[in-house]
């Protein structure tokens, strides 16, 4: 053995036995400090104010000009997309756009790509995009800001946001007359939501590659031309020109967010034009003196990480940030209430079109990718936020609870058979009992000649390479080609191979029982595990971290592999709560408290029906957006939450082999083996 | 004898103690002062420089233009003056007025009129080219145009702009030119008798520390802003959407503007031009390497030039062989009046060598 891993070492360490007997408070202490932490964060003590770090941006420095004629086009061109989406109700008007485009003279171009749908037998979807370029007049085609406009057919059950193709073409004929881009210009109009979007962004990076297309799913084809790289990128969804708010999306995919500079960017130009903008910026109501600042702050917190934490952009704007092109949706929303006896409706909507060209002039600017400001921040207000340093210590705190156990645990760990025994709970004598403890007080030559323990490390590793095998089998059996030729939708499919992998997961301790100590070690590598995962992901996303973290650090923290007769009720609570935790139980929960709070007028019966249903769906979308575009959070619960779960519920069931075993050689007659030992 | 020993002594004095130099050249003879106190320069010298880059610095541009202007308008020939400029704002590609550049958002005149020679641009404006140039170190085969030739009888205005800090001034966006070098170069430059009174302009932020290291004579330094402080622009041009000019920058232009070329205006009063009430930061002055009193210096000693200059309102022909064939008309009127004589010195002694 050597000398760090030595346990006999670390045990003489009177510290490191105090603490040991501890371990709990201590990390309950930690647990607490993080989340009274986080909260705090929520104080504007504890946040800062937003500044705008690049100097090249230099907003609203410049007046805008564009004017109202270009408002006049906007209405216009709007009219006449009305009267196309009869004809289309259920597909682009492509040739009316790409027509627009090319009269404003633009380079327009359309992009054609195919997606293959693996499931339920294979299905073929083809899509089209338009893309026109304004090619900077003076400096070479080198880089290109996009302006992109999705496009919703008239049958779309989402919100129409048809008028952001007519703001986006008025915008290209305004700048079209300018002199001063020292970019190109993409406008870009997508279709099918985000599937458009990652199938023009896959091809103006990729598309001129050669890669094996049979085995993708989604075939983006190649692009006619391009723009050099792409600098920004500025997605436009407006509901109707005469707006009320404008509510600026930044949650990209997995939570990945764009440079703080630009959200400050858009929030300062927006504020020039008197346009009520924010993050998750709500109608205007009357004001509400119920809420103090903190718990505003904290609930934008929370709702931002919330959103995050799926990983799941909230716009077209999230692909971008994959390809390190920073982005963000302006997502103008229709005013609610009949105003237009206030507002002219000539004008209405010249304020987002001097908003939009004073946002493409400060991009303009840039000299090189946004570098200066913050990647990792949450914001707390529109004007506050807390930086990667602010928040981390937060989930630091959190994890070091799983570190600090692993460390109080392992310096714990039996080394004599004698040892073993206490640890496994199994009860002498009073007198027996308490005789380790003094002897790790004071005299340790007693135990020093009672035979070594030998820790069991080849079968924890084959124990644990086999939970892995499950994770990694989560991953790879849906997209098999034997399992999607079966018949079935991809929910029931997905649901199916998860849930009997899960099985297998839950049956494995009852199947294969540890050796002595195993449990012990198996304790061990789970916080080490689970300690670096859980801070690796939170790097990632912060926000999936720290949830996963809030919730399990507790169960994690409970969790004992010593036998104690006193705490049998804690024990089976632990075990439910294990139960509970499961990966598939998490997301059906979750699931089901976000039905209840959408249809809180059904029967609870329909509700957990429908929950069950929707959590199905949940888990084949998270299948389908980790192959297509590249969302990380099913492989994340694949092959690190489900593998966790099977250890810890391993750990919390704690199923030992028969004491008899090792009794017999262990020869001391005076113990008698406890029964409690068998019941699960 | 008297004279000589009294000269001696007064020297001792003023360099013991400055301030009582006014108490002791109060009982010395006025014609006497005088003298000491006219400006022995025979050529006038300025190397302007503008050391960052970015089209958001473009007030950095507009600054050393502006000044260019102004020593152009006031003598000295392109061919001695050094511009260097390290961006090119005129042809920038964000610059919706192509190849001109502004220094007021009034936009009255285009600094980057059709007759500025640029004679270091881009990334040849460099810290090594900058003192290569003060110390007539320049490599093998640079053009005359980009070479500091000036010999002791030069006064030299340098004026450097850019984004300074605590002892250095940013070069471009990647090197510093630090207090000290620029000490060094300068007291390389008085060593070999490269200058007679080096006047040295500064509009950086904590611009001050640049010339803190200075121990060269007759160098006289003024800065926009102490160490500690920033200098600031003055306005933004919304129809460009950038900051103009530099505050200190636009206040000596504003003076500037005013003077002419045999104008009576004294150094001394252009130390002046900036108070902290329009400058914000306050302006920096290093007299005690100066010989002079600067409010007996007329500015035209450092932005103007000696040159053989007359005003004239008649036709007067200097380069046609063959005066006839141009003047007949005023033949006469010309007899009439006296005539004068153009004496051009040359600047090197090549008649000996012929």
């Amino acid at each position: 053995m050597g000398l760090l891993s030595d346990p006999s070492i670390s045990t003489q360490s009177k510290l490191v036995d105090g603490l040991a007997r501890h371990v709990r408070k201590v990390c309950y202490t930690l647990y607490v400090a993080g989340v009274v932490w986080f909260f705090c964060l929520a104080m504007p003590e504890f946040n800062h104010g937003t500044y705008l770090s690049e100097n090249a941006l230099s907003p609203g420095l410049v007046y805008p000009e564009i004017r109202v004629d270009a408002n006049r086009l906007a209405i216009q061109l709007l009219e006449e997309l009305q009267r196309e989406r009869k004809d289309h109700l259920s597909t682009t008007p492509h040739a009316w756009i790409a027509a627009k485009m090319n009269e404003f003279g633009l380079e327009t171009h359309t992009h054609n790509y195919t997606l293959r749908y693996p499931f339920g037998g294979g299905k073929e979807y083809h899509g089209k995009n338009i893309y026109g370029i304004l090619r900077a007049p003076r400096i070479a085609s080198t880089e290109g800001i996009v302006f992109a406009a999705p496009y919703r057919a008239a049958s779309s059950v989402h919100a129409d946001i048809s008028a952001s193709v007519p703001l986006l073409l008025a915008f290209a004929d305004f700048a079209r007359r300018k002199n001063y881009w020292a970019k190109d210009l993409i406008f870009l109009v997508t279709e099918q939501e985000q599937l458009g979007m990652q199938a023009w962004l896959e091809a103006y990076h990729d598309g001129d590659r050669d890669v094996d297309v049979s085995k993708a799913y989604l075939r983006p084809g190649n692009l006619p031309a391009r723009a050099g790289s792409l600098q920004a990128a500025l997605n436009i969804e407006v509901q109707d020109l005469e707006i009320d708010h404008v509510d600026v999306r930044i949650e990209g995919l997995n939570g990945k967010l764009p440079n703080l500079d630009m959200f400050n960017l858009v929030q300062r130009i927006m504020a020039r034009e008197g346009i009520a903008s924010g993050y998750k910026q709500a109608p205007r109501k009357k004001r509400r003196h119920s809420q103090s600042a903190f718990e505003q702050n904290l609930r934008q917190m929370l709702t931002m990480l919330a959103s995050q934490s799926s990983g799941v952009p909230n716009g077209n704007h999230g692909l971008f940030h994959r390809y390190r092109i920073d982005s963000l949706t302006i997502a103008a929303n229709r005013r609610a209430t009949h105003a237009t006896l206030k507002g002219n409706p000539g004008s209405a909507a010249v304020p987002l079109l001097k908003a939009v060209e004073g946002i493409a002039r400060s991009l303009n600017n840039l000299l090189e990718r946004f570098h200066q400001s913050f990647f990792f921040y949450v914001l707390v207000n529109n004007d506050r936020y807390i930086s990667i340093g602010d928040y981390m210590p937060a989930l630091v705190a959190l994890v070091a609870c799983a570190f600090v156990k692993a460390y109080l645990t392992w310096s714990t760990l039996p080394v004599t058979n004698a040892e073993l025994e206490a640890a496994a709970g199994l009860v002498r004598d009073p007198e027996q009992e308490q005789a380790p403890e003094l002897d790790q007080d004071g005299e340790l030559e007693v135990d020093s000649d009672l035979d070594k323990f030998e820790l069991p490390y080849g079968s924890v590793l084959i124990y644990l390479t086999a939970t892995l095998l499950i994770g990694f089998l989560c991953n790879v059996l849906p997209l098999q080609q034997y399992f999607l030729e079966i018949p079935m939708g991809a929910a029931p499919l997905t649901t199916s191979v998860l849930s009997f992998l899960s099985l297998i997961g839950f049956i494995l301790p009852f199947v294969v029982v540890l050796p002595p100590g195993g449990l012990e070690l198996l304790h061990v590598a789970f916080l080490l595990i689970y300690g670096c995962a859980l801070i690796v992901i939170g790097l990632l996303n912060f926000a999936l971290g720290f949830f996963s973290a809030v919730l399990t650090v507790p169960l994690v923290i409970s969790l004992e592999t010593k036998e104690e007769n006193t705490r049998s009720t804690l024990r089976n609570s632990i075990r439910l709560a294990t139960l509970i935790m499961n990966p598939m139980m998490v997301i059906y929960v979750i699931v089901l408290a976000m039905t209840f709070y959408q249809f809180p007028e059904l029967p609870l019966q329909k509700i957990m029906l429908r929950a069950a249903t929707a959590a199905m769906d949940a888990s084949a979308y998270g299948l389908i957006d980790s192959v297509i575009y590249g969302n990380w959070l099913y492989f994340v619960i694949c092959t690190i939450f489900l593998p966790l779960w099977i250890i810890c519920w391993t750990l919390a069931l704690s199923k030992r082999r028969d004491y008899t075993d090792y009794l017999d050689f262990d020869e001391s007659p005076s113990t008698s083996p406890q029964p409690k030992m068998k019941t699960n | 004898m008297f004279i000589k020993f009294v000269v001696i002594l007064v020297l001792l004095l003023g360099s013991c103690r400055a301030d009582a130099e006014a108490e002791d050249t109060s009982v010395l003879p006025e014609g006497f002062v005088d003298a000491s106190q006219r400006s022995t320069h025979t050529n006038n010298w300025a190397v302007l420089v503008d050391a960052s880059r970015f089209w958001f610095n473009y007030r950095h541009v507009a600054n050393v233009l502006s000044i260019y202007r102004s020593v152009k308008r006031l003598g000295i020939p392109d061919s001695q003056i050094i511009l260097m400029i390290a961006d090119d704002m005129a042809c920038n590609a964000r610059n919706p007025r192509p190849g001109q550049v502004y220094n007021n958002a009034n936009q009255h005149i285009n600094v980057y009129g059709d007759d500025v020679e640029v004679d270091y641009r881009g990334y040849e404006v460099t810290v090594e080219n900058f003192v290569r140039l003060l110390t007539g170190r320049t490599q093998n085969g640079t053009a005359r145009s980009k070479k500091l030739l000036s010999d002791a009888g030069s006064n030299v205005l340098i004026y450097l702009t850019g984004h300074g800090g605590d002892g250095f001034l940013k070069f471009q966006d990647s090197e510093e030119i630090t207090s000290q070098e620029l000490a060094d170069g300068i007291q390389q430059m008085w060593e070999k008798k490269r200058y007679n009174e080096l006047f040295f302009m500064v509009d950086t932020c904590q611009a001050a520390s640049l010339y803190e290291k200075f121990t060269s004579p007759n160098v006289l330094a003024v800065a926009s802003s102490l160490v500690g402080e920033d200098s600031l622009s003055h306005h933004v041009d919304p129809s460009i959407g950038v900051y103009m000019i530099d505050r200190y920058t636009y206040y000596a232009l504003e003076f500037l503007e005013k003077v002419q070329p045999f104008s009576k205006r004294t150094i001394g009063e252009f130390l002046q031009v900036c108070p902290k009430r329009v400058c914000i930061s306050t302006v920096g002055v290093r007299k005690d390497l100066y010989r002079r009193d600067p409010h007996k210096v007329p500015i035209t000693d450092f932005f103007g030039a000696i040159r053989p200059t007359r005003v004239s309102t008649d036709r007067i022909n200097v380069t046609l062989a063959n005066e006839d064939d141009f003047i007949q008309v005023d033949k006469d009127e010309l007899v009439a009046r006296k005539p004068f004589k153009i004496v051009m010195e040359s600047q090197f002694p090549s008649d000996l060598f012929k």
